[in-house]
Formats: C-alpha cells, sequence, structure tokens
C-alpha cells in the first residue's frame, strides 16, 4: 500500500494554507484576548478562589491603571507611525509637580493647570517632529533629559509636597482622594484612576475609529508621503497626536502625584517602556496604522493579570521578569506570524 | 626661679598644641529636624569571622559578614597624607555627590553647615547619577588641588580607581554614605555614612517586640544587587533568626520604587496569605509605604504591622498617623556633614576612625514629635 504524500499534494496545500489562513484571522481578530482568555484559565487553575473575588478583580484593574492611561497617549504616537514617545516619564513628574504648586488655588485650578502644561509639552514634541521632521525617538530622548533638568533646577532637585504647599487646605484633602476614592457599583467599586484609564480608553477608540482625524491619522501612520500628497494636514496631525499624548500622560501624573502624595522629576520613570510594552501586546505595530484601543487595554490587561498571577503563586519579582519578557516575545511572534500569513505585514 | 621659668616655658609649648587639638564645640550645631548634625562618629565592634561565609544558610548572619563589616581588612593604609595640624579654618574641599534627589539636597545642606560652621569653603559636585561624568569631575577636582576631596561613589567596582587617582595626587580622599569594598578604602583617611545594617537589626527588634516575636512577616527589597538590599532584606531576617525564630518569612518581592506596583504585591499577599501575614517589613518609607498601606486600607487590614527603612516626610508622617510602627533615622544633613566633620578632625591632627558611623535611631509613636520639621 503506497503512502500519500500530502505535502506534494496540491489540494492538501490548498486546505492546509486555508486552515492556516483561518486560524491567523482568528488569532488576528481576536488578538490578545486570547493570552487575557488563556490567562483567566491559569488563574482560575492555580488560585480558584482567589483570583476571581472581586477584590482581586478590582486591585488588578487598579495596578494597570496608570499604566493605562499611559498606555493610550502611547497609542496614539504608536499609530501615527512616530514609534514612541520617551519624554512620557517626565511629562508625568513635571504635570504632578505643577498641579501640586498651584494647589494653593484650589484643586480644580490646580488640576487644569497641570493638565494643561503638561499638554503644552506635547505640543512643543509636536511641533518639532510633524514640522521639523526630528527623529521622534532622538528627540523625545533629548526632550526629556532637557525638561529632567530644567525641573530639577526649578525645584532644587527636592520632593514638593502639598500639605506643606498648602498646609490644612481642602483642596489638599481633595488631591489625596482622587487616586483613592472609588466609585460603588453594588457589592463592587471601581477607583477613579480605573473609571478614568477606562474612559480615555472608550475616547481613544472613538478618535481613532470614528472621526474624520482618526481617519486621517490611519493615512499618515500607514504612509506619510501618501497622506502628504493626499492634501492631508500631516504636521497638524502629529501635532495633535503629541498633543493628545502629552494630555493622557499628564493626567496620569497628577494622579501619580496624588497616589504619592507628592511630587519628585523621578515620578513616572519606566512608564514610557512599561506602556510601549502595553501598546504593542495590544497589537500595535512600530510601523504605523495597525491596531486600536481595545487591544491597547487587553496588553494593559494581561501585563496586570500576569503579575497578579505570579504573586499570587509567590513568583520573585526576577522570575516574573523573565516570564514577562517570554510572554512578550511569544505574544508578539503569533501577531506577527498572523500578520504575515494574511498578508498584512 | 628656674622652676617658674621652667613652668612658663612648657606651658608656652604646650598652649598652642592645645589649641590646635580642640576644634569648636559643634553639639549645638542642629539640622533642619532639631537633632545634632554632627555627633561622634561611632565604631563597630567587629566579631570574628567565619572562614567561609558563602558556605552558611541565608539567615545566618555569617553569610553576610562582609557587607554587614565592609572595611574590618582595610587595616593597611596606603600613601595616606600626614596633616599639619593646621586646623580646619580656610581650608578649602570638594565633595562629589552621585546626583540630584530630595536626600541629596538634604545631604549638601548637611555639608554646607558643617564647612560653614568650621570655617571651610566647600565646592560641591554633581554628576546627576552618570559615572564617566563622576570620573571627569574627580579629574577637575585634582586639578584643582584643594585640601580635601569627599566622594559619594557611583559604583563599588569603580571606587577602587577613583579613590587611588585621588590618593595618588596626594590628596586626602574622604568616602562618604555608600560603602566601597576593603580595597577602595586603603586610599581613604576614612569612610563616614550610615549603618544600614545596625540600624535593621534595631528596626527588626522593634518590630519583632509588637509581633510577639511570632507570625508570617513579608518583605519588599530595595533594587536588587545593591547594599540596601542586603542589609535592609537580610538585616532583618538573620536578626529574626537570632532573636525570634518564630517569625516566619512568607515571600520577598522587588517591585522597585512605585506605589502603585508595591500596592499591587501587598494587595496579592493579603488575597494569598489572608490573615497569615502579620507584619511587612519595607526598604522605603515613601512610595514603597504608600503602596502599602493604600493597599491595607482598602482592605480593611489595620492588624498588619508595618515597618520602613528611611526618614522621609512620607514616612514620619506615617509614624505620626501610627500607620507606620517604626521608620530608621537616616539623616542627610547629617549624613553629608559627617564627611565634613571627619574633615575638620582630620586637619586638626586628630584621630579619625577609619570607618566612622552615624548616630543609630529609630522612630516610633512616641519619638516621632521631636524629628519635625523633616530634612526632605
Amino acid at each position: 500500500m503506497s503512502e500519500t504524500n500530502f505535502d506534494s499534494n496540491p489540494a492538501c496545500t490548498v486546505h492546509r494554507v486555508r486552515e492556516t489562513s483561518k486560524f491567523a484571522q482568528w488569532i488576528n481578530r481576536l488578538g490578545v484576548y486570547v493570552v487575557v482568555a488563556a490567562l483567566l484559565i491559569i488563574g482560575m487553575a492555580v488560585a480558584p478562589t482567589k483570583f476571581l473575588s472581586l477584590e482581586n478583580i478590582r486591585n488588578t484593574l487598579q495596578s494597570v491603571s496608570l499604566m493605562g492611561m499611559v498606555a493610550v497617549g502611547m497609542s496614539f504616537v504608536v499609530y501615527s507611525a512616530n514609534f514612541a514617545d520617551l519624554s512620557a516619564p517626565m511629562i508625568i513628574a513635571f504635570s504632578g509637580m505643577i498641579t501640586i504648586s498651584s494647589i494653593r488655588m484650589g484643586f480644580v485650578p490646580a488640576f487644569v493647570i497641570g493638565v494643561l502644561s503638561g499638554t503644552l509639552l506635547g505640543a512643543i514634541s509636536g511641533f518639532v517632529i510633524g514640522k521639523l521632521r526630528a527623529h521622534p525617538v532622538i528627540w523625545t530622548m533629548a526632550y526629556n533629559f532637557v525638561l529632567s533638568g530644567i525641573v530639577r533646577w526649578i525645584y532644587m532637585g527636592s520632593q514638593i509636597y502639598p500639605d506643606v504647599i498648602a498646609p490644612d487646605s481642602a483642596a489638599v484633602d481633595t488631591f489625596y482622594n482622587l487616586s483613592r476614592a472609588s466609585i460603588p457599583i453594588g457589592d463592587f467599586s471601581l477607583s477613579w484612576m480605573t473609571v478614568v484609564m477606562l474612559a480615555m480608553i472608550v475616547l481613544g477608540q472613538l478618535i481613532l475609529k470614528r472621526t474624520k482625524f482618526g481617519n486621517q491619522l490611519k493615512v499618515v501612520g500607514s504612509n506619510y508621503e501618501a497622506a502628504r500628497l493626499s492634501g492631508i494636514n500631516v504636521t497638524g496631525v502629529i501635532i495633535t497626536v503629541f498633543m493628545i499624548a502629552a494630555f493622557c500622560f499628564a493626567v496620569t501624573g497628577v494622579f501619580f502625584a496624588s497616589i504619592s502624595k507628592m511630587g519628585a522629576y523621578y515620578n513616572g520613570e519606566g512608564y514610557d517602556f512599561r506602556a510601549v510594552t502595553a501598546v504593542l501586546l495590544g497589537g500595535m505595530t512600530l510601523m504605523g496604522g495597525k491596531g486600536d484601543m481595545i487591544g491597547t487595554f487587553g496588553g494593559a490587561l494581561v501585563m496586570g493579570m500576569l503579575t497578579n498571577i505570579m504573586n499570587l503563586i509567590g513568583v520573585s519579582t526576577f522570575e516574573q521578569y523573565m516570564v514577562l519578557g517570554v510572554a512578550f516575545l511569544i505574544i508578539v511572534w503569533i501577531t506577527t506570524i498572523s500578520d504575515r500569513k494574511l498578508g498584512k505585514s | 626661679m628656674k622652676k617658674l621659668l621652667a613652668l612658663l616655658l612648657t606651658l608656652a609649648l604646650l598652649l598652642p598644641a592645645a589649641a590646635l587639638a580642640a576644634l569648636p564645640d559643634s553639639s549645638g550645631v542642629l539640622s533642619t529636624d532639631g537633632q545634632m548634625l554632627m555627633p561622634e562618629l561611632t565604631v563597630k565592634d567587629i566579631p570574628e569571622r567565619p572562614a567561609d561565609p558563602a558556605s552558611l544558610p541565608e539567615t545566618d548572619a555569617g553569610r553576610y559578614f562582609d557587607m554587614e563589616y565592609a572595611g574590618w581588612d582595610a587595616t593597611e593604609k596606603v600613601n595616606i597624607p600626614v596633616s599639619d595640624g593646621s586646623g580646619p579654618q580656610g581650608k578649602n574641599v570638594i565633595v562629589i555627590v552621585h546626583g540630584a534627589h530630595g536626600w541629596t539636597t538634604a545631604y549638601q545642606k548637611g555639608v554646607q553647615k558643617a564647612a560653614d560652621f568650621f570655617g571651610i569653603t566647600v565646592e560641591i559636585m554633581d554628576p546627576n547619577w552618570d559615572l564617566a561624568t563622576q570620573n571627569q569631575m574627580i579629574d577637575t577636582a585634582i586639578n584643582l588641588q584643594p585640601d580635601a576631596i569627599a566622594l559619594i561613589p557611583l559604583n563599588a567596582e569603580s571606587a577602587v580607581q577613583q579613590f587611588k587617582k585621588i590618593n595618588d595626587a596626594g590628596i586626602p580622599a574622604f568616602g562618604t554614605n555608600t560603602l566601597t569594598t576593603s580595597d577602595a578604602m586603603k586610599y581613604m583617611v576614612c569612610w563616614t555614612g550610615p549603618d544600614d545594617w545596625g540600624q535593621m537589626r534595631k528596626l527588626s527588634d522593634v518590630l519583632a517586640k509588637a509581633m510577639n516575636n511570632e507570625g508570617g512577616i513579608a518583605y519588599i527589597t530595595h533594587n536588587a544587587g545593591t547594599s540596601p538590599y542586603y542589609a535592609r532584606t537580610y538585616g532583618p531576617i538573620t536578626q529574626f533568626a537570632q532573636t525570634a525564630p518564630g517569625i516566619k518569612t512568607l515571600d520577598i518581592q522587588t517591585p522597585g520604587f512605585d506605589a502603585v506596583a508595591c500596592k499591587q504585591v501587598v494587595a496579592d499577599w493579603l488575597t494569598r496569605f489572608g490573615t497569615e501575614l502579620k507584619a511587612i517589613f519595607l526598604a522605603d518609607d515613601s512610595a514603597q509605604a504608600i503602596g502599602a498601606i493604600d493597599a491595607l486600607n482598602e482592605a480593611g487590614r489595620s492588624d498588619v504591622l508595618v515597618v520602613a527603612a528611611g526618614n522621609s516626610k512620607t514616612g514620619q508622617d506615617y509614624v505620626k498617623e501610627g500607620k507606620l510602627l517604626a521608620i530608621t533615622y537616616q539623616t542627610a544633613e547629617g549624613d553629608g556633614a559627617a564627611a565634613i566633620f571627619a574633615m575638620a578632625k582630620y586637619f586638626d591632627g586628630q584621630e579619625v576612625p577609619a570607618i566612622g558611623y552615624l548616630a543609630q535611631q529609630i522612630i516610633t509613636l512616641e519619638n516621632v514629635d521631636s524629628f519635625y520639621p523633616v530634612q526632605w
């Protein structure tokens, strides 16, 4: 009896390609949520009663809230094919410090001043990158250094405390509560930080997918020259992208300062790379024009869930870094393969 | 008459020597928090070194002997310039720190206060955490030919070359704050700074007493591999093993100095260990304490005792509120002043200890009010 050589059989090959494409399409559509589902199963297996407790879900969501906010801003930059905004840490630190410095004026004015000043910093980046065509990575890295020097010079390298600037002020209590207050939902409660992050995700998704600006951004991110030749105001789009990103970083900065109860030039260190990781896990590529905010949220969730599961089973921090690194590589590998199969990459 | 002349001659010879030996009384100089800025430097008793520390178990203090008693074998000094005993007045010194931080600002304040007190002119250089810049600054400082150079080395390995270079130039070198290896210490007149291990042992004793010497404890550490990482993790672990073996380690994590990350770790501990978790030992009383205390507050676990290393405003406020059981007193101003104090003694021709530690104190609810206003 002769054996059938499936590899040389054209019908089998076509069938297998179709199967692969289906699998790739499935992976591509669900993206990072396949990993979220896998982690849910692992979590329930390793800590059946604890993992799905309301307290644990709340804590996990809260733990990724600040990073999620930064990731929303970073998503716009990545989507526009400008790689990443490495000035995020200093915008976070600066906005928090400006808010604390202004706390004597009351909580709301201080919040607005902090967020606006951070957003303005983004406008400068947007102008230099959009109009002067500076390389985004080099510029934002250098800009981060410059801002770091300015902030240290202004505050003499010191930390600043709201209760020292405005002793016995109700605004200080409101400022502290900003990151600690929760919204009750039946037996469950969500912290304000989480609510703000979710609102940013929804708003970000609407801007990306349902607005004229979002459409223009997709063209700019996919092919800059084509966008320019088709009459899109690419400079304006890029300035707007960096302002939106800086707005997200600035809001994060105010929450960060609130949770830290102080402002310091090093608040926000490391958030740029963590946010980029979440964005890439969520399916965006550094080439731009691909992915969405739902994926970014999934990326942030994966990072939070992985840490949570490993903490629950007692994996040390160093081993956690290894697992996170390997998980990142696997997810990016799967996404790249599925993109290639679908001819998207 | 001859006897009187001899007596006068003796007095004439002795009086200037006595005047040289006496530095002005610095006990009235206070740091921002109202503590004595320059208490006498202390010296630690060094026990016999185990034959092979690395072979000892993790809970045995002897395993960390070379860290806890760093410099124990630095008895041999190389090419240390001899002081002419002319006193500190009018001397020019340079202090090279590690980088900008709230702590460093307070440290520099201490340096300046002490220098002003002794009539020393001081220049402070800040390399902003960059080793190459720090090395350049050492070259610049040597070219300026000051009367002494104090250095907070950025890196233990590079410290040997850095101190050797200053020593080779014939300038008295002083190590400050960050401990180095014995290889670097032989090029210094002396090293001054905090005894992190000693402080952690004292803090552990306070916690053990509050825990009735039993229960589960978890640790959030300093950055892995640094000297505070070992002192603030294995200081308490080895102390409990000796004095309160009923205290058991449940977990050790290193989430860094991000309040959100620390909060997640503690929240996960509460989920994982439940009421088994009786205490938390933190390597930092600022961001780590905020994260831990927020997680405990949200879970309604006021029964969990928390102690922390450090002496920030955040930590001190938490002690006052009763949310932290205790923190260590780590005077940044005193640390800076100690380097200048050691220099002043050296310029004065006095004996300076090879390793001089800052005085140790633990801040609890009972004494916290005497440490306000905080230094940074």
